[in-house]
């Protein structure tokens, strides 16, 4: 009846109520986003890996696909070994290389893009979204390179190394065979495809590879058939996809630190806030909690009337916390997909029930043990002084 | 002879107040028996609130002892004391201390739900006592829509909700006019006539004059 009594009191004072909701909404919010930052990056990376549907990925030692322009040489008979390892269904090697594309008429100035050099029908990084997969001879485009070239499937254009002089060393022309979207392309990376054996021609890398993505059978173990690769080839690195994703969050752990210290930070703040509300509260209602002790209302029926009102208060802004981080995470989101070098299919902020459960969760408690501590404090006054005190 | 529902022997109670010690109460003994109507009157300071709070076991003495139908007070934990008053003890106070955004009846359930009385009894409860200080008609008014008077029979219903032994007000018509003080005397003489047993500390002379019998206390002693 206690918690009933402040519930009405609330609307008694609406301003004091609405700054208490949107201190804890705001915090609430913060608190949430922050644990979405937390794992955001690591987790949709993860999803963007999983989804490509190779569990494995070769790559030179000491690097992650993307990471350096290190090749992995000899690959042809390296590939044979690592296909000849029991689980493994499948090696997709790719070639990375930066070239220079240029439509054939001239008409329009050249760009730069990522070519990736790969056999036909790996889609493990992009998907065909018009056209054909690229043949020998052929290139496929993202649709950047299309809109700046004025190619579309069926124009011809040049490819050179980038860098290379206007006298061009190797160069080659080719058709475009189609229109592609690619998983791993960062916002305003351009990007084409070629087969294998033309790009390492066009880059004077015969027989190199950047790295190769290794599809394994059902019911294999990944951790089993990297052991198998490793024991006979030693000259790579073989990844798990979990093992990419404990890379990248070894790299990302100032990410997970600053979010961490924003959401204690947050916490704290809430804490604070319903701490000090009930504070006051108590202290303003110091003779009735007083009289109703001495009426004989127990040490924990008053406490946990006190408690309810924080736990309300919490409850309510933490609600409307949770659906502020939604919106938040949304507007952050869109503001963080520039950051440069990172897929723009990786997101920074996953919403995920479990985040916004625990964030709701953490302010329910932080907020209810915030106000506790005034309420137990005023149980224990003694109640005689206070009737004495508030004695006209 | 009637049983005493409470006897104080030989009470003293001091206070601090920053370096100083004040003995609020010198040796104060007194027997309340079962159907009394006891008035404690004197000048403001002068220890009547102190000695009430000290007979319901909401302040313990600084030495002697208070008997509470035959159970030495100073021997309970401050929770047995809690649980004594709600069930044995109404208490009255003089600025009421209503919750304010409780109704009447919901002020008056108070004490009942905190003794864990079933919803449904208590309810039945607190109406028949809120019709017993003639406030049926008040039953879903909250605090803010009563007069001085209604709130003070409603914190009066409040005291006997638990049908208690004792009732103790203190100043219980301080706050209230002429009129009003006279309807709460009406009402003490008659719930005491049915039964209740009632102490209240007043400086109000007619309220004190209505009582069965009154005790002085002046500087912490009780007057010859």
């Amino acid at each position: 009846m206690l918690a009933l009594n402040s519930m009405r009191e609330f609307r008694t004072r609406p301003l004091r109520t609405l700054l208490t909701l949107a201190g804890v909404a705001v915090t609430t919010a913060m608190l949430a986003d922050m644990l979405m930052l937390g794992r955001g990056i690591t987790q949709s990376f993860g999803e963007l890996l999983e989804s490509r549907g190779y569990e494995l990925r070769l790559t030179p030692r000491g690097t992650l696909p993307f990471d350096t322009e290190a090749t992995v040489p000899g690959f042809a008979t390296l590939r044979d070994s690592v296909a000849s390892v029991a689980g493994v269904e499948r090696v997709a090697p790719v070639l990375a290389a930066s070239v220079t594309v240029e439509a054939a008429d001239d008409a329009r100035p050249s760009v730069e893009a990522l070519a990736l050099g790969m056999d036909s029908g790996d889609q493990g990084l992009y998907r065909l979204t018009e056209g054909e997969m690229p043949r020998p001879g052929e290139v496929l485009t993202d649709a950047e390179v299309g809109d700046s070239l004025g190619a579309e499937p069926g124009s011809v254009v040049r490819l050179r190394p980038a860098g290379a002089s206007g006298a061009w060393g190797r160069r080659a022309t080719a058709q475009v065979s189609g229109v592609g979207e690619f998983a791993f392309a960062s916002r305003g990376d351009l990007q084409v495809v070629l087969r294998l054996d033309d790009l390492q021609a066009l880059s004077s890398q015969d027989d190199q590879v950047s790295f190769a993505m290794i599809r394994i059978g059902e019911g294999s173990d990944p951790d089993s058939v990297r052991a198998a690769i490793l024991a006979r080839i030693d000259r790579v690195e073989i990844v798990t996809l979990a093992g990419i994703s404990e890379r990248l969050d070894a790299r990302l752990s100032y990410f997970r630190q600053t979010a961490l210290i924003l959401a204690t930070v947050s916490l704290v703040v809430a804490t604070l806030l319903v701490g000090t509300l009930t504070a006051v509260s108590v202290s303003e209602r110091l003779g009735l909690i007083a009289a109703l002790r001495a009426i004989g209302l127990s040490r924990r029926w008053i406490v946990g009337g006190l408690a309810a009102e924080s736990m309300v208060l919490c409850a309510i802004g933490g609600g409307i916390g949770v659906a502020l981080s939604v919106a938040v995470a949304g507007y952050l989101e869109s503001i963080l997909s520039d950051f440069p070098g990172l897929p723009v299919a990786v997101r920074f902020f996953v919403v995920s029930a479990d985040s916004l459960v625990t964030a709701f969760a953490l302010l329910l408690v932080a907020g209810t043990a915030a106000g506790l501590i005034p309420a137990l404090n005023a149980t224990r006054l003694e109640v005689a002084s206070i009737l004495h005190k508030e004695a006209p | 002879m009637s049983e005493i529902v409470v006897a104080a022997r030989d009470l003293t109670r001091d206070y601090r107040t920053g370096r100083a010690r004040v003995r609020a109460l010198r040796g104060v003994s007194i027997n309340v028996p079962r159907g009394d109507f006891l008035a404690v009157t004197g000048p403001s300071g002068s220890g009547k609130s102190t000695l009430l709070h000290l007979l319901g076991g909401v302040d313990t003495p600084t030495s002697g002892e208070v008997v509470f139908l035959g159970r030495n007070l100073a021997r309970m934990s401050v929770e047995e004391r809690a649980a004594l008053r709600l069930n044995q003890v109404g208490l009255v106070f003089q600025r009421f201390h209503l919750l304010p955004m409780l109704t009447a009846l919901e002020n008056v359930e108070l004490p009942l739900a905190a003794a864990r009385v079933p919803r449904g009894r208590r309810r039945a409860r607190a109406a028949a006592v809120l019709d017993r200080v003639a406030l049926a008609d008040r039953l879903h008014h909250g605090p803010g829509e009563l007069s001085g008077g209604q709130c003070q029979r409603v914190a009066i219903a409040r005291a006997l909700a638990n049908e208690p032994a004792l009732v103790l007000a203190d100043e219980p018509t301080g706050e209230l006019d002429r009129a009003t003080s006279r309807e709460v005397l009406a009402l003490f003489q008659s719930l005491n006539a049915e039964g209740t047993t009632v102490v209240v500390a007043t400086h109000d002379l007619e309220l004190a004059a209505g009582a069965k019998r009154s005790i002085e206390v002046v500087d912490g002693r009780t007057a010859p």
